[in-house]
């Protein structure tokens, strides 16, 4: 665009268009930019980067299967992005997501498999929210680290991810671990019917729980009380302090239910694909967030194009090996490179012209300032 | 000073995304060169056996060169899935792949390989094969052994071969699991090391103990171990991370090893994918220690570890694969349990520093393993 244009847009900076225009430019360019450089890495590996990038289209929306399957993969996603989005905007930046996903999907299937006699509505509802509050309860952990020690939350979700891992692990191989049929894998036994989370058609329930979560999230930010307190803490813990709100409370409420939103993802991954829990099925899904969160700018409503987006890479990854030969990290490779462009947004800015976009800042409270 | 938090933010972002997937990265850039060259090669290797064998046979097999006509009678066409992990990764998946290739050679087949990388997408990997009528699909891997049974439920006139899984809820008439009594491989690997030991010390660098076969191998190490010197203080660790990291983690591998060594052990056995090459390739660098590696013969696999690797406990991966893939095309399939052979590897360059009395112990103890006068306890 040229300045002309742009002068225009800043202009009419009151119209919702322009507002829109200036919140999306970046992520837009920086996925543009990330499938450019992408492609060219694959004219240097000796791969036909049309022909690689139309089969990976091809896996992700070529039939509706294959929509299903981006949808399917989605899911997780949105909800790890909006469990990350969240505590952003108190200024936590909650790199445990994956540990509480790890406790929803385990706790979940423990309540799909261990509760009989409940009508499938119930049971399902029950396992969700049962896996959720365990995500929950889990984060809970680093918020009052946090609320009550100035212990940096970077540091406490890391360590506690792994904390999750092995605990998980040790369930799935030992007290709930799966005996039926002469079963030697680490895993636990399968959920009832009663408590899965159907896919109509191809498309799976999940999903559009996950919209109603990302609507949910929304309207808990901008228009509660409750929202506007998480967001003023985010901005200036000092100033909250001094317009009365409980600093502590909030960041432990803040990381609660982020904790929920990533536990709801893993329950709806167990009740709605795995089926059981079983440890790597549900690798690098709440590390997935972090970048899902920065690509969809932290808002509720980019989340979901952005995990769309990345669902649709994971989803497709497959057929673009099949059909065109090439190695399947490109498609690492490329959300590594969105993730890069997205936050180092200044090289974005310079290539696009765009202005900063005045709100919307993620902001992250520092060492120990509580 | 927000900004340097956020950058700080970032920079963590990007470590833990390089330390998640470490090893995935090596491969973008590696991968597409070495799997370049791999297609380019089939159609050209495919030509020979047509042209030279193809007269004895009553009728010529048809080359393919791409996988359109898989459904022909005369198209032979073998797929594989990799388990999570890579084609390249000088393990399994490799080994499984070159019995796949040698199939491309010796039948004139065509053949594609695609990796997995979340272990949810095992059945749509083997269907992306299944529903270009693939004639035999091979998948790696003791993890994918439910979704291998799903998919020949669902394509009973496709043979599926599954490496390291085991058939034990009973047969399935076109699927066959290969399967390695690994614990015998260990037993060797454990008697080789024991023997070697000068601290009385030896160790074993492991993936996960999530998966019986490495389970297999550890026991059947110390069990070996113990079988020469009873006394033998043995070091094992598993790796404590879950599946998804157990085998791609060589920096773990290579701390463990470290950390072993630094207690006296001078013997590291290293089963575990590229956690065990890791600890391999640490034992390198250090006088006087001696390696053990796994699965396939690592002297060819990991030259890096060519200063200390004494030998390999092997799985005979690659033969059991292309037998199978022989056997299918021979119309005779088994269904059920396939025991492949294991083994040490040659000594290569420390054939001479290894003293006879060792190599005849060795060979008593395989001959007793086969023969069942030696057991490795393992199992039952």
């Amino acid at each position: 665009m040229d300045d002309q244009a742009e002068k225009e847009m800043s202009t009419s900076s009151g119209s919702w268009l322009g507002r829109l225009w200036r919140t999306i430019a970046v992520p837009l360019a920086a996925v543009l930019l990330a499938m450019l450089i992408g492609a060219i890495l694959l004219a240097i590996s000796g791969a036909d980067p049309i022909k690689a990038y139309s089969a990976l289209f091809d896996g992700a929306f070529g039939s509706m299967k294959a929509f299903g399957r981006t949808l399917a993969k989605a899911t997780p996603l949105i909800f790890s992005g909006l469990a990350v989005a969240f505590a952003f905007k108190a200024g936590l930046f909650n790199i445990g997501a994956q540990g509480q996903l790890l406790f929803g999907a385990l706790v979940s299937a423990v309540a799909g498999f261990m509760i009989h006699g409940l009508p499938p509505f119930l049971h399902a509802t029950l396992a969700l929210l049962i896996g959720a509050s365990a995500g929950a309860l889990y984060a809970a952990i680093p918020g009052a680290l946090k609320a009550y020690t100035g212990a940096h939350e970077v540091i406490t979700t890391i360590m506690l991810n792994y904390v999750a891992i092995n605990i998980t692990d040790y369930f799935a191989d030992g007290p709930f671990k799966d005996t039926t049929g002469g079963n030697i894998v680490a895993r636990t036994p399968e959920i009832l019917d009663s408590a899965r989370i159907p896919t109509i058609g191809n498309i799976p329930l999940g999903f559009v729980l996950a919209v109603l979560a990302a609507v949910v999230v929304w309207w808990l930010l901008w228009h509660t009380t409750l929202g506007f307190e998480i967001r003023t803490v985010g901005l200036s813990p000092h100033a909250a302090k001094y317009a009365g709100m409980k600093v502590a409370f909030t960041v432990i409420l803040t990381m609660v239910i982020s904790g929920f939103l990533a536990g709801a993802g893993g329950a709806i991954e167990t009740q709605g694909i795995v089926g059981r829990y079983q440890p790597g099925f549900n690798a690098g899904l709440g590390f997935d967030g972090i970048t899902i969160a920065l690509l969809g700018k932290t808002h509720p409503f980019g989340i979901i194009p952005a995990a769309l987006l990345i669902g649709a890479m994971k989803a497709g990854a497959s057929t673009m090996q099949f059909d065109a030969g090439v190695a399947k990290e490109i498609t690492d490779v490329i959300q590594a490179l969105m993730l890069f462009f997205v936050t180092a947004d200044m090289i974005v800015r310079k290539l696009i012209h765009a202005r900063d976009d005045g709100g919307e800042k993620i902001t992250l409270s520092g060492w120990g300032q509580q | 000073m927000k900004k340097f938090y956020v950058l700080f933010a970032v920079l963590a972002i990007v470590a833990l995304a390089l330390s998640a997937c470490g090893p995935a990265e090596a491969p973008a850039t590696e991968a597409p060169a070495e799997a370049a060259p791999a297609a380019e090669e089939a159609p050209a290797v495919e030509e020979a056996p047509a042209a030279t064998e193809a007269p004895a046979e009553e009728e010529a097999p048809v080359v393919a060169t791409d996988d359109d006509n898989c459904a022909d009678e005369a198209v032979l066409c073998v797929g594989l899935v990799t388990d999570v992990g890579e084609i390249d990764d000088k393990s399994f998946n490799q080994s499984a792949w070159e019995g796949v290739q040698q199939a491309a050679d010796e039948y004139g087949a065509f053949t594609k390989y695609v990796e997995t990388k979340d272990a949810k997408d095992y059945a749509s990997n083997i269907a992306l094969f299944a529903e270009k009528d693939y004639d035999i699909i091979v998948t790696v891997g003791f993890a994918m052994g439910d979704a291998t049974i799903a998919a020949a439920g669902e394509y009973p006139e496709i043979d599926f071969i599954g490496v390291d899984q085991g058939q034990w809820g009973g047969e399935v008439a076109n699927v066959a699991g290969l399967i390695f009594p690994e614990d015998k491989a260990g037993f060797l690997a454990g008697a080789l090391a024991a023997q070697l030991s000068e601290t009385g010390t030896i160790a074993a660098v492991l993936g996960t103990d999530l998966v019986p076969p490495v389970v297999a191998f550890k026991e059947g190490y110390e069990a070996g171990a113990r079988y020469i010197n009873p006394d033998i203080n043995l070091i094992s660790t598993y790796h404590p991370g879950g599946m998804d990291v157990a085998f791609v983690d060589p920096e773990w591998g290579a701390t463990t090893a470290k950390q072993a060594i630094d207690q006296g052990a001078d013997v590291v056995f290293g089963a575990g994918g590229k956690t065990g090459n890791g600890a391999l390739i640490e034992v390198a660098s250090s006088d006087g220690v001696y390696c053990i590696g796994v699965d396939s013969d690592q002297w060819e696999t990991v030259p890096e570890a060519h200063p200390c690797l004494v030998s390999s406990a092997m799985k005979l991966i690659t033969p059991g694969v292309f037998d199978l893939i022989t056997a299918s095309v021979n119309g005779e399939f088994p269904a059920g349990n396939y025991f492949g052979a294991t083994g040490l590897a040659p000594f290569h360059d420390f054939d001479s520093a290894i003293p006879q009395e060792v190599k005849d112990k060795l060979n008593e103890i395989d001959a007793g393993l086969q023969d069942g006068s030696i057991t490795t306890g393992y199992g039952g």
